[in-house]
């Protein structure tokens, strides 16, 4: 057969360019022959293979018995393939792992270095509790090794061996104290230790506060920054604890900060300080105050270096952590970190991201808010054809290409260069919800201009990145990416809703909002909503809900018809249904207009459109879609009826429009204003007494269900009544916003390239024109009274000769609107450079005077601050014990340790473990002594049986036995202490003692009588 | 604590892959495909530390993590020399400005150990990758700093073999990019 090399195998791939996945296929199958074969040198290089490959995602778990045994080969190159191969391939399942540690205890106590390092280096990745168990005796004396590598790997091993197993510790962490304490011993290997205390630390550091003045001994005099790095980091989560440390520790660190050239330890001592609480803890005011402008002045320097972008990521780190204790000196560093968010680097602008959330305030909220929103605005998604060209998840195939790709490093760099960075749609998600959370916070806060927000809102509806949530279905693994990515849409939605509830001045204003987005959605097919979008939901429950702030309730009723009958998801449907109804309560309830022959064919005709949307729900498979479906139906149709049966008003007779029209439908929406209400409120609702869920409502449900089964009508066919209403109508022009403003939306659309390259802070540059345009006719409309607003030409007659001049030599592509105006503002003091925002400033802070934003509702409310609280945090709680429910994939738990004391570290410990060894051993010769008498026994049993010829009860004993102990009342107990391994060694002797009494006992009476054991026995005993 | 450690390059093909704790294969190559997403797509002159891919970010720790240590991984930290991309996944107990420099002792054993490395020397060799790896991180704890004593370390295994002479060499070795623009003085 032909052999081949990895040498072999990989120059195969490259010269399959194009094949490569058979090529791939048939070698695995070669790897798979060779395994199995005898010759080790063929086996090792066929694992060795395997292990290449399954570096580019081929599975190789099947190999795992073939892995052992090239493990256990002598060669040390064929050794080190097989441990290679467990590092790589072994997983928790890997049921081999239990043959391996024989193995590993002989390779261990190898005598050659090398040989013993491999297994050293191999058990962090396959440990277990029980492999922790057999393996730590031989590890132990590792640690006094003669050669310092052994002795380093060994510490680490044992660190990871404690991960799964704590008990590790009380024999081990004495040894390796002692290791720490040596001044003689090498410092690579102290360097380990402390990298080792480093991991622990942070989960016990009470057990480590006694080790400090070496610690600080080392700080000082090694001069290896490696170390000092995380001698630094082990002192911040010491320091709390002790707060004298930080007075020892100030003076060493503000050296090091003064003098160290080393940018990874000066920013680790920062960073150690504002851990550490250093900062806040010092007695001496000045002190601290200088040490805080010390660190911050160092930040700010790394920030402002040019071309450092790691310090910069760095700084922004820092910085988070700061703004947590000492927010104003993070503030004064505004401008640096603003500079940052606009970042063609994503990592720095989402640290910078982290860091303007904690710094918003009434001032800055509308500048930090426009910079995000030009972002959103400016960047492009993946297109399609993009996304398709991205690596898909999973296999990569190991292709040939890999000599020479220098003229791809060439091209790179460009790409960012030309156009905006894209922005991935994860980091857009992240921003919009930054943005919510910003304005949100503080209860609305820091808002000071909710017109403004609502805009912000709409654009953000426009902005949101396309939801995937069917392709999330396939993939259970991307489930929550996506379902993250529907929230956000939904989001804005909630936030538009919750402005529109809590604040009943700007009602009105959001009402028209959410309408407009329903009734562009229809219009607009290009525009990135859908009828699956997230945020339909809310604001079809604004509409429904505050139907008389519509501007046009026939428009947005047709558009939710049509979004209702579009595939939506049932969640939407649901709540798309409950405002149908509403909507046309309002449209047809009015009694003062006179019933006349076109009201009656008017209203009679919606009512047979909105029918006719809502039979087909009927059938679907939601059951709430379904009730509400047939519900509004029949009540619609009762008042179809109804205004059928009532004559229309003539000329001489009065009619009354239909009471159900007037009264009973409109009765059914409009009662109690609806509150947002806390979340959690419905916590401290009491249980009602009697009250048992586990109760079957209907005993006989299922009997009634099966019948209406039987009883389902075929519906008669309504083709033409179909054809007829269930075209979309022609595209209706928007009612809701005027002419005028479309066509100065459109007029805008050419020049505002040029607008934002010299009016950058404008919200020109993230709204989009329309939105703009609207903001622009509204304030026209406000300032029209005041003398010192120059108001645009064009929208009114008043243009200046020299406008009408220049617009005729420039032609009309110039907006004179666009040039930012010095705006006189004689009344307030501050008279900004900029267009508008003067004037809206004052207006805000009149229109802030009179905006009440509602708190949330919650039970109790004599004591609601403190109670609302408190279902809240629990609330969190509830989150944070889901989350902590769910792990990430790479983590490592060490959570184990953390309950574990080291304490109580000193001889106890050693005892406990030596005892323990002790009790296993007797443990062990119990065993064994059992086993001896069983089968003794045994073998007396049958020499009697065949003395004696075979009664049929014995033959049934004896096959018994082959599986399991006979079931004699001494024996069982014996059998009992077998299972319970871990039973204290008092145990173990009294059930050795009782089972040796039995057996003894058992010996006796088989000299005199040969009978089935089991008959006699309890007598006996 | 470290949680890996990524070798790929500029195709996203992996060149080695150390995971610190067991992980399905599938998963493993998800992780890398994401990472390599992301890394592909940085800007020039952005910074040597990437946002955590969807895999990892899912458990939403990125941002409010109440304390300040955890088990969570939570940086990833990268350098890229000619053809090679070399990530490293840890936790928040690690220096970010320290792996950056773990990153560099790497780069420059194997340049030791190879003699001006390139990526065909590592390909052919990846086993020599694992073990000079395992001379400076156990376990995910990093057990070793000095050059010397890595190379040391390796070469007390066993001779380490250059790539086949009749393999073409394309381009400069990783060496070339070695330049001094990220040696932290005085480490």
């Amino acid at each position: 057969m032909f052999e081949k090399s990895l040498y072999d195998l990989i120059r195969g791939l490259r010269n399959h360019k194009g094949n490569e996945k058979e090529y791939i296929q048939n070698s695995l199958k070669e790897c798979r022959a060779e395994i199995r074969g005898q010759d080790m040198d063929l086996k090792a290089t066929a694992l060795l293979k395997l292990v290449y490959l399954e570096m580019f995602g081929h599975d190789m778990s099947w190999a795992s018995f073939h892995v052992l045994e090239v493990m256990s080969s002598p060669k040390y190159l064929q050794k080190r393939v097989g441990y290679l191969g467990a590092v790589q391939s072994f997983r928790p399942d890997t049921e081999v792992l239990m043959l391996a540690t024989n193995l590993l205890k002989k390779d261990i106590t190898s005598t050659s270095p090398i040989v013993m390092s491999l297994p050293i280096i191999t058990l962090p990745h396959i440990i277990t509790p029980s492999l922790a168990l057999s393996v730590l005796a031989d590890l132990l004396p590792r640690l006094t090794h003669s050669h310092p590598t052994i002795r380093k790997k060994t510490i680490v091993t044992l660190y990871r061996l404690a991960l799964v197993y704590p008990e590790t510790l009380r024999p081990a962490w004495p040894k390796i104290k002692e290791r720490l304490m040596d001044e003689n011993e090498a410092p690579s290997v102290t360097a380990a230790i402390v990298n080792v205390v480093c991991e622990l630390g942070w989960r016990r550091p009470n057990d480590f506060l006694p080790l400090a003045p070496r610690l600080f001994e080392l700080l000082v005099d090694s001069g290896n920054n490696w170390m000092a790095i995380k001698l630094i980091k082990l002192f911040a989560t010491l320091t709390p604890l002790e707060p004298r440390l930080a007075k020892k520790l100030l003076p060493p660190l503000t050296s090091i900060i003064r003098t160290t050239p080393a940018m990874s330890l000066l920013y680790e001592c920062i960073n150690g300080i504002i851990l550490g609480g250093i900062l806040g803890s010092s007695d001496d005011t000045t002190d601290g105050e200088e040490i805080a402008t010390l660190c911050v002045s160092k930040l700010r320097g790394m920030i402002m270096v040019e071309g450092d972008p790691n310090l910069k990521y760095v700084a922004l780190l820092a910085f988070n952590k700061i703004v947590l204790t000492h927010p104003y000196l993070v503030a004064q560093q505004e401008d640096v970190i603003m500079e940052c968010i606009d970042s063609p680097d994503i990592s720095i602008r989402l640290r910078a991201l982290d860091l303007v959330v904690g710094m918003v305030s009434s001032e800055n909220l509308m500048s930090i808010v426009g910079r995000l929103m030009r972002q959103l605005r400016n960047s492009r998604s993946l297109t399609t054809e993009e996304a398709n060209q991205r690596p898909v998840a999973g296999m990569i195939v190991p292709s040939a290409d890999s000599d020479d790709e220098a003229p791809e490093a060439a091209i790179k760099p460009d790409r960012g260069a030309s156009q905006e960075p894209l922005l991935p749609d994860d980091y857009k998600i992240d921003v919009i919800s930054r943005i919510l959370e910003m304005c949100s916070s503080n209860n609305y806060g820091y808002l000071v201009d909710f017109d403004w927000y609502i805009d912000v809102l709409i654009q953000l509806v426009r902005n949101a990145p396309l939801s995937r949530g069917t392709s999330a279905l396939d993939d259970p693994d991307t489930n929550t990416k996506s379902v993250s990515s529907l929230d956000v849409s939904e989001n804005i939605g909630n936030e538009l809703r919750n402005v529109a509830v809590k604040v009943k001045a700007i009602r009105v204003v959001a009402t028209r909002a959410a309408e407009s987005i329903l009734i562009s959605m229809q219009i607009d097919n290009s525009s990135s909503l859908t009828s699956t979008s997230g945020a339909l939901r809310p604001l079809a429950w604004i509409v429904g809900e505050y139907p008389t702030s519509l501007e046009s309730s026939e428009s947005t009723l047709t558009a939710l018809l049509n979004i209702a009958k579009s595939p939506a998801p049932s969640e939407g449907l649901i709540i798309y249904l409950q405002a149908i109804p509403k909507i046309f309560a309002q449209i047809s309830s009015d009694d003062r207009r006179p019933w006349t022959p076109e009201r009656k064919i008017m209203t009679s005709l919606l009512m047979a459109r909105i029918i006719h949307t809502l039979e087909p729900l009927a059938m679907h498979p939601d059951l709430e879609v379904q009730e509400r479906a047939v519900e509004f139906a029949e009540l619609l149709k009762l008042a179809a009826e109804a205004s059928a049966g009532q004559e229309a008003s003539s000329d001489d007779i009065e009619q009354d429009t239909p009471l159900l029209l007037t009264q009973a439908i409109p009765s059914l929406f409009s009662g109690q204003e609806l509150n947002s209400v806390a979340a959690g409120a419905q916590r401290n609702v009491p249980m009602p007494k009697g009250l048992d869920l586990d109760e079957p409502i209907n005993a006989n449900l299922t009997n009634l269900l099966r019948a209406v089964e039987k009883a389902i009508l075929t519906e008669p066919d309504q083709d033409d009544f179909e054809n007829f209403y269930h075209k979309l109508p022609p595209t209706v022009p928007s009612v809701n916003e005027p002419t005028v403003n479309r066509l100065e939306g459109q007029r805008l659309g050419g020049p505002e390239e040029a607008v934002h390259s010299y009016q950058q802070g404008s919200e020109e540059s993230y709204l989009d024109p329309d939105i703009v345009a609207r903001r622009r006719a509204e304030r026209l409309e406000r300032n029209k009274d005041d003398p010192f607003y120059i108001a645009p030409a064009g929208s009114s007659d008043t243009s200046t000769p020299l406008h009408s001049i220049l617009q005729g030599n420039n032609g009309p592509d110039l907006d004179l609107d666009a040039i930012p105006i010095m705006q006189l503002n004689l009344g307030g003091g501050d008279a900004n450079v900029g267009g508008h925002s003067p004037p809206k400033k004052t207006k805000v802070s009149k229109a802030r005077q009179r905006i009440q934003i509602a708190a949330d509702e919650t039970l109790g409310s004599g004591m609601s601050t403190p109670r609302n609280d408190d279902s809240e945090t629990s609330l969190e709680g509830l989150q944070r014990m889901k989350s902590k429910g769910k792990q990430s994939v790479l983590q490592v738990d060490s959570s184990y340790v953390g309950a574990f004391s080291l304490e109580d570290d000193g001889k106890e410990g050693q005892i406990d473990f030596e005892q323990q060894q002790r009790e296993e051993a007797e443990m062990a010769k119990a065993m064994k002594e059992v086993e001896r008498l069983r089968l003794e026994m045994q073998r007396a049993n049958e020499r009697i049986q065949a003395a004696q010829g075979v009664p049929p009860e014995g033959t049934i004993v004896k096959k018994k036995k082959k599986s399991k102990p006979p079931t004699n009342n001494g024996e069982g107990e014996v059998v009992a202490v077998k299972k319970k391994k871990t039973k204290k060694a008092a145990v173990i002797d009294e059930g050795c003692g009782e089972a040796s009494a039995t057996a003894g006992v058992v010996k006796a009476k088989k000299k005199k009588k040969a009978k089935a054991v089991g008959m006699d026995e309890p007598q006996q005993s | 604590m470290i949680n890996a450690v990524l070798v790929f390059n500029n195709s996203g093909q992996p060149r080695l892959t150390k995971f610190y704790t067991q992980l399905e294969t599938s998963v493993q190559q998800r992780l890398i495909s994401e990472i390599f997403t992301l890394v592909s797509n940085r800007p020039a002159g952005s910074c040597n530390f990437l946002p955590l891919p969807p895999l990892l970010a899912s458990s939403g720790t990125s941002h409010t993590s109440s304390s300040e240590h955890n088990d969570t991984p939570s940086l990833v930290t990268y350098r890229h020399y000619a053809t090679l991309y070399f990530i490293i996944i840890s936790t928040s107990t690690e220096s970010p400005l320290a792996l950056i420099d773990l990153i560099q002792v790497y780069v420059e054993a194997l340049d030791f150990l190879f003699e001006n490395v390139c990526e065909l020397d590592l390909i052919f060799n990846f086993e020599a990758l694992h073990t000079t790896l395992s001379e400076m991180i156990v376990g995910g704890v990093v057990i070793e700093t000095q050059l010397e004593k890595v190379v040391e370390g390796v070469r007390a295994q066993g001779k380490v073999a250059k790539r086949p002479v009749n393999e073409g060499r394309g381009g400069g070795g990783l060496g070339m990019a070695m330049g001094g623009n990220f040696a932290w003085a005085g480490r």
